[in-house]
């Protein structure tokens, strides 16, 4: 071992570090996953050129390569030593010819995070189902079991139990009396029997968390004694949770739905119902839904049905969970599904589900409100009303479209407010709004915010929004207020008066009506040239409807 | 050597290989001239020399059960399972470890290959006729079958029986740890069952083997490592891939968990079980899910683990115990675990004062439920596997010797390696071990077994000898 080896030893090892981190960091496709793999494999394919093989012997806290230390860590924490002499690992080799690919399954298996993940292998296990041809290692198996000697006591037990009578001789004389062997095999597998066989193997890949929730309700249907029953809350716990991390949503509402079955059956023990009671009310916690929630967040195709079949066994306490899980998802889509079913549980309780309106995230308040919006009822009114003054615009916009589906005197009310919030997108969305709602009384609410100078002082494009609006009421009143704005003659603030009445203009032009025309010409060679703008593209929108 | 799952060449490789035992197999019938084997013959060329102009060369080899074409493992395929199954046979009669080849391939070239590895046959030193065979054509070559030294040989067992132990010794362990509650750690548990899996991967008789002694004290903890090695060799005839033959292995080692509640009494009494022992046996699959169910949380191996300790004792027919309400199909590994864990009790003394069967009377009436109590295709992978004269099973040569079934042979089931304890004069000697695929200089066996006995009937100490 050359002190320039041991240099290069070293360098990889630091490289396999750094690997580790990043492999775990990183996704497959992420450049910097790439970059790590081909970087790791330049330094041992230039290393194992030159020597053809590096041999790591592995001590509890160091590395040695040779007869030199090569890696040291007196802590036990993140010890890249005691990370594969833990699980009974002594000695790591690399041949030449060591692929790519090789290297790569040996660096996701050494960046598995075994103290996060639930995961059931220890990385010996990982090594062996990866099967290198050129990474190979030396385990050491006597840690798995704490009795040592456990070989010799056995063999001597056996050898030392059957006196050692010679009865050899014995058998030697029947002998020649006994049976002929067989002269063939008396199996014969045929080629149908190799076309059932991989039929057999290809049904068993199916999940089997149906077949255990069988044997499971088969027990509680044979159990005489209750004690014996006293964990099936756990055990049909377990089974929903290992569903759901499966992602298998059918296969959860089928266990929910067999255990409902179980507890309404009149022979089940009373101590099972209640446990059952119990778990049945446990759909509704916030881990169980989170669960849920992630898996309609995720790209698995999730049936109608089954979304209809879960939210029947959602009451009013999934609302807070499915509330604080609604903030934590990041899709759309995901989000959308999880609005669907709020929309549907939380008609069981809307003051629990209004509870919402208060969430410090600004999102979760405005996707309330549209929950709010779609259950549609006289009482969600009086929910979104709180949330009319909510500090972000984006909230209040939601209050907006909701209170104008809902057209009540209230809702009008609050629209009113909206027209003087201190965002114009606000008071434009309002009047939109009050637009879409179309009735007299929203007229009014648009008409009587004209006259006065709050509105003459407001910007010209916000103006237009107003005048559009209006045009949408084709009523003669509407008409005659908008010519009587046309006609004003005021000098004092003219310019702002102008645009009013440009507004005016514009707003003739979309309702289309010729009995604007007279009051338009007049104003067609105005000495104003927004004025006279308006008024001519007026004129042709009623003539020619251009 | 490189690793990747079936590469272009290795999928080419085994429709070579496929079309080659089917030239072998038709070229034992017609004869070398005959269309039948013109045809496949140009058929093997169109499908060889595309590869052996891309490659340089194409070389098959042979090393330890497994098939390598330029250095790359090629893997069974279940359509191929007959055909690579009757390669392996024929490249280990003819003591053949690789073939190359070289040059793009001619017709003529191929026949007289043919001739010659089906000739080789019938020597008495088939490789070196079939490399005088081979010796002027230019387009193959052949290398002879790498056998296993003596010494690595004498480290097997020693590691056999090691790693046997070690899961006793495991199990043991675990198994009481259910009665105090602690939680199983399931990653050791795999740990363990990969070390058999590999041990039969490599050599399966061996470990198949060390399943022949019974008589322990400790019954089931034994018995469960004998299921588990039994299930996992009957899995790789299945054809199972080595992370399913480890799933089943665990799932087997914890099939009788639940007998950890029946008091060692019952388990263990010398007489006939009363009506109520019974009644608590038989809540034994019962309890076997709940011990398993209390590990920490769910996963693949306890699922499965669960639905096995609930139906192990279910007949193929759903009779056998628990009785089921709802009619449900057994599952596969249960039905794989039901063969494993029926024949090792019923060559198992300790059973309930059950006399021990020899494996083949055992075998026998296990065929008779086929259909009723055992799945009956599965049977048949079952009954190829453990052979006609399992380790343990005392022979009677045709040279007048008395000897005991040292270890099995995969390829010839009636000539595996016996422990000879009656020499020919009828004198008891110490032991000595002879290959029954052993020939004289004329080629003939130099041994045959005729008779066979259960050696239980002898009070035989399988121990004393095969360990
Ligand atoms: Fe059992
Ligand atoms: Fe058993």
């Amino acid at each position: 071992m050359t002190a320039e080896e041991v240099i290069k030893v070293k360098h990889i090892i630091q490289t396999l570090l750094k690997a580790k981190k990043n492999i775990r960091l990183y996704p497959a496709n992420n450049p910097i996953y790439v970059k790590t793999i081909n970087d790791t494999f330049v330094v041992f394919d230039e290393f194992l050129n030159y020597k053809d093989e590096l041999v790591l012997k592995i001590k509890q806290k160091e590395i040695f390569y040779g007869s030199d230390h090569v890696y040291h860590n007196p802590e036990k924490e993140n010890n890249f030593a005691f990370f594969f002499f833990k699980d009974g690992i002594r000695e790591l080799s690399f041949k030449k010819g060591l692929s790519k690919h090789e290297l790569e399954g040996f660096l996701k298996s050494i960046a598995v995070d075994f103290d996060r993940e639930a995961i059931e292998d220890d990385i010996v296990t990982l090594f062996w189902e990866m099967d290198f041809t050129n990474i190979k290692y030396i385990v050491d198996e006597s840690f798995l079991t704490e009795d040592e000697d456990f070989e010799t006591k056995a063999t001597n037990e056996i050898k030392s139990k059957v006196p050692n009578v010679d009865t050899f001789m014995k058998a030697y004389s029947d002998a020649f009396n006994a049976e002929d062997v067989k002269e063939t095999s008396i199996i014969n597998i045929t080629n149908e029997d190799l076309h059932l066989l991989a039929k057999e193997k290809e049904n068993d890949l199916q999940d089997k968390t149906n077949k255990l929730l069988k044997v499971v309700l088969e027990m509680i249907l044979q159990t005489e004694s209750t004690a014996e029953l006293e964990n099936i809350y756990h055990t049909l716990k377990d089974l929903i949770i290992y569903s759901l991390e499966n992602k298998n949503l059918p296969v959860f509402i089928n266990i929910i739905k067999k255990a409902k079955e179980t507890a309404e059956n009149n022979v089940t023990p009373d101590n099972v119902k209640k446990q059952i009671n119990l778990l049945l009310s446990s759909v509704n916690s916030e881990e169980l839904v989170r669960h849920v929630c992630k898996i309609l967040e995720s790209d698995i195709d999730i049936d109608e049905n089954f979304l209809n079949e879960y939210t029947e066994f959602l009451n009013r306490n999934a609302i807070t969970p499915l509330i604080v899980v609604l903030g934590e998802l990041e899709s759309i889509h995901g989000r959308k599904k999880v609005i669907n079913l709020l929309t549907q549980v939380g008609k069981k309780d809307l003051q629990t589900l209004a509870k919402g309106l208060s969430d410090s995230r600004w999102y979760v308040v405005r996707n309330i409100v549209y929950i709010l919006r779609q259950i549609g009822d006289k009482r969600a009114l009086e929910y979104i009303i709180t949330a009319a003054k909510h500090p972000d615009i984006r909230v209040r916009k939601e209050v907006i479209w909701a209170l104008s589906e809902f057209k009540s005197s209230s809702a009008l009310v609050i629209l009113k407010d909206y027209l003087n919030d201190t965002d114009i997108l606000i008071r434009k969305v309002a009047v939109k709004a009050l637009c879409g709602i179309g009735s007299v009384d929203a007229r009014e609410v648009l008409l009587n915010s004209v006259p006065g100078k709050d509105f003459l002082n407001k910007e010209l494009d916000e103006k237009k929004e107003f005048f559009a609006a209006l045009s949408n009421w084709k009523d003669p009143e509407t008409v005659n207020f908008i010519i009587k704005i046309l006609k004003n003659k005021t000098f004092f603030k003219r310019l702002r008066h102008n645009e009013n009445k440009a507004c005016a203009a514009y707003s003739l032009g979309l309702m289309g009506n010729k009995d604007a025309l007279p009051a338009l010409y007049k104003l067609k060679n105005s000495k104003n040239k927004l004025l006279r703008e308006h008024a001519s593209a007026a004129i042709n929108k009623i003539e020619h409807g251009t | 050597m490189v690793h990747k799952e079936d590469t272009d060449i290795t999928r080419i490789a085994k429709d070579i290989m496929n079309q080659f035992a089917i030239i072998v197999r038709t070229a034992r019938i017609h004869d070398p001239g005959n269309v039948a084997i013109t045809t496949a013959i140009d058929k093997l060329i169109a499908m060889a020399n595309p590869a052996i102009d891309s490659s340089g060369a194409l070389t098959f080899e042979f090393i330890g059960e497994i098939f390598y074409v330029n250095r790359m493992r090629v893997g069974y395929s279940m359509e191929y399972f007959l055909n690579f199954a009757f390669l392996m046979r024929e490249f280990k009669k003819n003591g053949l470890g690789s073939i190359t080849m070289n040059t793009t391939l001619k017709s003529e070239d191929v026949q007289i290959f043919l001739k010659a590895f089906i000739s080789s046959t019938f020597s008495d030193e088939p490789f070196n006729a079939l490399m005088d065979g081979v010796a002027h054509i230019n387009s193959f070559s052949v290398g002879p079958l790498q056998k296993i030294k003596e010494e690595k040989e004498f480290d097997t067992r020693k590691q056999v029986k090691k790693i046997y132990y070690n899961a006793v010794s495991y199990t043991k362990e675990i198994m009481n740890q259910i009665k105090s509650e602690k939680k199983i750690d399931i990653k050791k548990a795999k740990r363990i069952v990969e070390s058999m899996v590999d041990l039969i991967l490599q050599q399966e008789e061996l470990l198949i083997g060390m399943t022949a002694i019974k008589d322990y004290d400790g019954y089931t903890f034994y018995h469960s490592v004998n299921v588990s090695i039994l299930s996992v060799a009957l899995g790789h005839k299945l054809g199972l891939n080595k992370k399913a033959l480890t799933e089943l292995g665990v799932v087997a080692l914890f099939h009788d968990f639940g007998k950890m509640e029946i008091p060692q009494e019952i388990l263990n009494k010398p007489t006939k079980l009363t009506e109520d022992d019974w009644g608590m046996m038989e809540r034994h699959p019962f309890w076997g899910v709940r011990a398993i169910l209390k590990f920490k949380g769910l996963n693949e191996i306890s699922v499965r683990a669960a639905i096995v300790a609930f139906e192990h004792h279910l007949n193929y027919d759903l009779s056998g115990y628990p009785s089921v309400s709802i009619p449900m199909e057994l599952d596969f590994y249960s039905r794989i675990v039901t063969l494993a864990d029926r024949y090792d009790a019923m060559t198992s003394t300790r059973v309930y004062a059950r006399i021990a069967l020899p494996p083949d009377k055992a075998l026998s009436f296990m065929i008779e439920k086929a259909g009723k109590h055992y799945d009956p295709l599965l049977i048949k992978f079952f009954i190829d596997m453990i052979g006609m004269l399992p380790v343990g099973t005392l022979l009677l040569l045709n040279t007048k010797e008395l000897g005991l079934v040292f270890e099995g042979n995969a390829t010839f089931p009636d000539k595996p390696r016996v422990l000879v304890v009656v020499d020919s004069d009828g004198k008891k000697i110490k032991g000595r071990v002879v290959d029954l695929t052993e020939k004289d200089g004329s080629g003939n066996y130099l041994r045959k077994a005729v008779k066979t006995l259960d050696p239980n009937k002898y009070n035989i100490n399988l121990a004393e000898y095969l360990l």
